[in-house]
């Protein structure tokens, strides 16, 4: 469970305070699947940043399964993160000196080895359809099948929570179907939490649960 | 089956991204461990080179004819072919004076280059074998009895030198026909290019007229000095007694030579600081470029659970990698700098020492930690901006 309680985050601007998320709490269950939607700039990605543990908020906390994620140390988070929460961005995040098969792996490396992970990276790109290209390079590939490794990276370590920001904008809308068609199917079999940033109301409307963001503060739709 | 993925592979895989830039860190780290090592290698030898000499003659003092100290130092150090002479007389001067022990002398003559039959030039050092201290140990070694007349031995070097065998043969000297009875071992000292004879072998060779030398003449004198006894207040006295010597404590020996080398010394320490502090400013903007560049990168990598920690193992894994090939060229170019430059080098061409597999093993290890010490160093400041960096804000980077 995921639980924010009076999460303030403020940018300093041209010595111009800017309150991003402004006094926002929220509870997220345990395998729901929350879609946030909201015009550029309303403070849904430093909202989904806040709670991955990317950025420290002014106030306010982030209480996963019963802990409070800013009270641990930066290599307690690192490792909680690693471990439980994954991100999937809307822009390009993979590390272009690193084959396909390695983007994916890459977040064992930072964690307990596992020997099966090999395999399992292989399977998860089969799922998103492209084991046949696990030797390239993301210079190799189009935008939406570089996207779609970002999607089987963020499965590799088993997370409890995804979150995504933008997921499947660029994508064509067959490859859109496909993952979300597979977020849905890792949320029902795997009871993974999925919080989703869109700006498309057609895949808000698929989520459990719809928030809306304008301004820093968030509201239940 | 994939080879497995490490940090260190990706490490690996970073560096070839720009390759260009690569080299150029590693071709100045290399740069600079060259220089380092030619330079240490060069004061190291000259150093020990003298050191060898001075405690290897096993005298406490050298006396010389006034004004020839620097002329019997290129001999014993640097393998110059040179004669100088005094009166014989000055032996029993020496003799008197209250501190002086044991005393033996040396000639000098150097063989005549382009005469019929002769060995090309080099110096010839007849010795007295009755007083002698000085190459009686290496001859007893060898041949184990005295030298007769008309019978000569070659040192190691100028076995070589003058194209003697290991096989005994005859030789003319002077016009004077020796047989070379053998090859003394390797002395490390200018002696080691020389011919040697006995003292009673003179008065042929003066007769003979081929050589330099008139009859009752000697080059120099050693002397032990008796315990409890001074050598610098001895060697004062001698030259207050005799005036036409020099008297040169032990330790004085190569202190021309000494202080020519600190200079140069000096001079290299001040190109080798400023070849680093310029190195260190290279790799620190390059660091600062790949930081700035990879900063998306980070924040991707803190996202996924990288730690601070793996952030600077990854760049410092960069960082080795660069400075210990960088350091490994280095090395080995310095090192074959040094010993192809030594023959260009009149200080370094004639020393009869070279360095030991423990000193160039010091030297290449000492370079090696300089070299990646440099890397580091530069790369210290971008690691830590970089690592203290928040992830969110390193994704946001462009």
């Amino acid at each position: 469970m995921i639980e924010i309680k009076n999460l303030i985050k403020t940018y300093n601007i041209g010595g111009q305070t800017i309150k991003a998320v402004d006094n926002v709490s929220l509870m997220i269950e345990k395998g729901d699947l929350v879609s946030i939607v909201g015009h550029s700039g309303s403070g849904k990605t430093t909202l989904l940043s806040l709670i991955g543990g990317l950025t420290m908020p002014a106030s306010g906390s982030v209480i996963i399964d019963g802990i409070d994620i800013w009270s641990m140390g930066d290599d307690k988070l690192s490792e909680f993160r690693n471990k439980k929460i994954s991100f999937i961005y809307q822009f390009s995040s993979l590390i272009p000196t690193l084959t396909v098969l390695e983007n994916v792996m890459l977040p064992t490396a930072f964690g307990s080895h596992d020997e099966n992970a090999e395999e399992y990276a292989k399977k998860l790109l089969d799922t998103v359809g492209l084991k046949d290209k696990m030797t390239s390079y993301p210079s190799q590939l189009s935008g939406g099948q570089q996207r779609r490794v970002a999607i089987a990276r963020a499965f590799i370590n088993k997370p409890e929570i995804i979150l995504a920001d933008e997921p499947t904008g660029d994508l064509d809308e067959e490859t859109e179907k496909e993952i979300l068609s597979l977020f849905h199917s890792m949320n029902r079999e795997k009871n993974i939490t999925f919080v989703i940033v869109t700006h498309d109301k057609e895949i808000a409307n698929q989520a459990k649960r719809k928030l809306k963001m304008g301004n820093g503060s968030i509201k239940e739709l | 089956m994939m080879k497995k993925f490490t940090l260190f592979s990706l490490a690996l895989k970073n560096l070839k991204r720009k390759p260009l830039r690569t080299s150029i860190l590693v071709i100045a780290i290399g740069l600079l461990v060259s220089a380092f090592v030619f330079a240490l290698s060069f004061v190291r030898r000259v150093d020990s080179s003298i050191k060898i000499t001075s405690e290897r003659l096993g005298a406490d003092l050298l006396i010389v004819p006034t004004g020839s100290r620097g002329a019997a130092e290129d001999v014993l150090l640097e393998n110059e072919v040179k004669s100088f002479y005094m009166d014989k007389g000055i032996v029993e001067r020496v003799k008197k004076i209250k501190g002086v022990d044991e005393l033996t002398y040396q000639t000098y003559l150097v063989t005549i280059t382009g005469a019929c039959c002769d060995v090309p030039e080099s110096i010839v050092i007849a010795f007295n074998q009755d007083t002698d201290f000085i190459i009686k140990p290496w001859l007893n070694k060898k041949l184990g009895r005295r030298l007769q007349k008309g019978e000569a031995i070659v040192g190691s070097e100028s076995a070589f030198n003058i194209r003697i065998g290991l096989t005994e043969v005859d030789s003319v000297l002077f016009g004077n026909m020796f047989k070379m009875v053998g090859v003394l071992d390797k002395t490390g000292t200018g002696l080691d290019n020389a011919i040697f004879i006995d003292d009673e072998n003179i008065a042929d060779i003066v007769r003979g007229g081929k050589a330099n030398i008139k009859s009752g003449q000697i080059s120099l004198i050693f002397a032990k000095i008796k315990k409890g006894h001074d050598p610098y207040k001895v060697a004062g006295e001698i030259e207050d007694s005799i005036i036409e010597v020099d008297a040169v404590a032990r330790k004085d020996i190569g202190k021309n030579i000494i202080n020519t080398l600190r200079d140069i010394n000096r001079i290299f320490s001040i190109t080798v600081i400023l070849a680093s502090i310029l190195s260190v400013f290279l790799v620190w903007a390059v660091f600062s470029a790949i930081a700035n560049e990879r900063a998306k990168e980070i924040g991707i990598m803190r996202a996924i659970g990288a730690k601070e920690y793996h952030v600077v193992r990854l760049f410092f894994l960069e960082v080795l990698v660069i400075g210990s090939i960088g350091s490994i060229i280095g090395i080995i170019s310095g090192t074959v700098l040094s010993l192809l430059m030594a023959k260009s080098f009149t200080i370094l061409k004639n020393l009869a020492a070279d360095l030991n597999t423990v000193e160039r093993v010091f030297i290449a290890t000492l370079s090696f930690l300089i070299g990646t010490v440099v890397c580091v160093a530069g790369a210290l400041s971008p690691i830590q901006r970089i690592k203290k960096l928040e992830p969110l804000l390193a994704i946001k980077e462009e």
